[in-house]
């Protein structure tokens, strides 16, 4: 894991809850555009797991650091199924809220990879 | 959550439109707290027994507030957020009167202040979602 990809993710998923957020407000239900970068998000979580995976034996808090790194995986794909749900413009702000969760989330993972958590 | 009581308006009512981000949000505190409690209470529960003790607290109260608004079980909402409340509310100020109490931090300490002060906005905004509800 390092602090390059890992600022790439956190900035990708404030740019992801911040078009959700423009399109809630332009009272728009969650469209292809949406779908592709919150796919894109997923894709970049897992290639940051299985990395992060790779080189376990570094961290300190490693229960703590396990349980972020599943739920940055799980958070994309339950707020994908929860948002699509929803066809008003409320589908693209619970899309926001899993956007940001990943970001502040892959933030804490950092943390704890560089023991200053 | 799938769609076996959508025949049933209130709970609809309740978990449509906003009262899903909503539900979004109370559900990723859910995992949160319940992963910070679990591992608190797993690995250095008698370092601050109460604290920790609390956040388990705080963890079940969003999980079952998670489950209530998704499901749209109104009455058990209601309770939950005012539990919530006055979560918060006591646990923020004892942990800034008496900070002997509270060494370690919980979901709740300063009134939510390390997680945004969403955990205080949340009951607040869940009673009113709730209220305006009742209406539609």
């Amino acid at each position: 894991m390092t602090g390059g990809f890992a600022g790439w993710i956190i900035g990708g998923g404030l740019l992801l809850a911040l078009f959700c957020v423009i399109s809630a407000v332009r009272d728009r239900p969650m469209g292809v555009g949406l779908l592709a970068g919150l796919v894109v998000l997923e894709v970049a979580l897992i290639v940051q797991a299985v990395l992060a995976f790779g080189q376990l034996g570094k961290v300190g808090e490693r229960a703590t650091f396990i349980g972020y790194l599943v739920g940055t995986l799980v958070i994309p794909l339950a707020a994908l199924w929860w948002g699509r749900a929803e066809r008003t413009r409320w589908g693209p702000g619970v899309i926001a809220v899993g956007a940001f969760t990943v970001a502040v989330m892959t933030g804490r993972l950092l943390q704890i990879w560089n023991g200053t958590g | 959550m799938s769609g076996q009581d959508d025949a049933v308006p209130v709970a609809a009512g309740v978990k449509a439109g906003p009262g899903r981000v909503l539900v979004a949000v109370y559900a990723v505190f859910a995992i949160a707290a319940t992963s910070r409690a679990g591992v608190q209470l797993a690995t250095r529960f008698e370092e601050a027994p109460v604290a920790y003790l609390l956040s388990a607290v705080a963890a079940a109260v969003y999980i079952l507030l998670t489950v209530a608004l998704g499901r749209g079980y109104r009455k058990l909402a209601l309770v939950a957020c005012g539990i919530e409340l006055a979560g918060v509310l006591i646990v923020g100020t004892l942990s800034l009167v008496d900070q002997a109490a509270f060494p370690k931090a919980t979901v709740w300490s300063g009134f939510g202040s390390g997680y945004l002060f969403i955990p205080l906005l949340l009951p607040i905004i869940g009673f009113i979602w709730l209220s305006r509800g009742r209406r539609a």
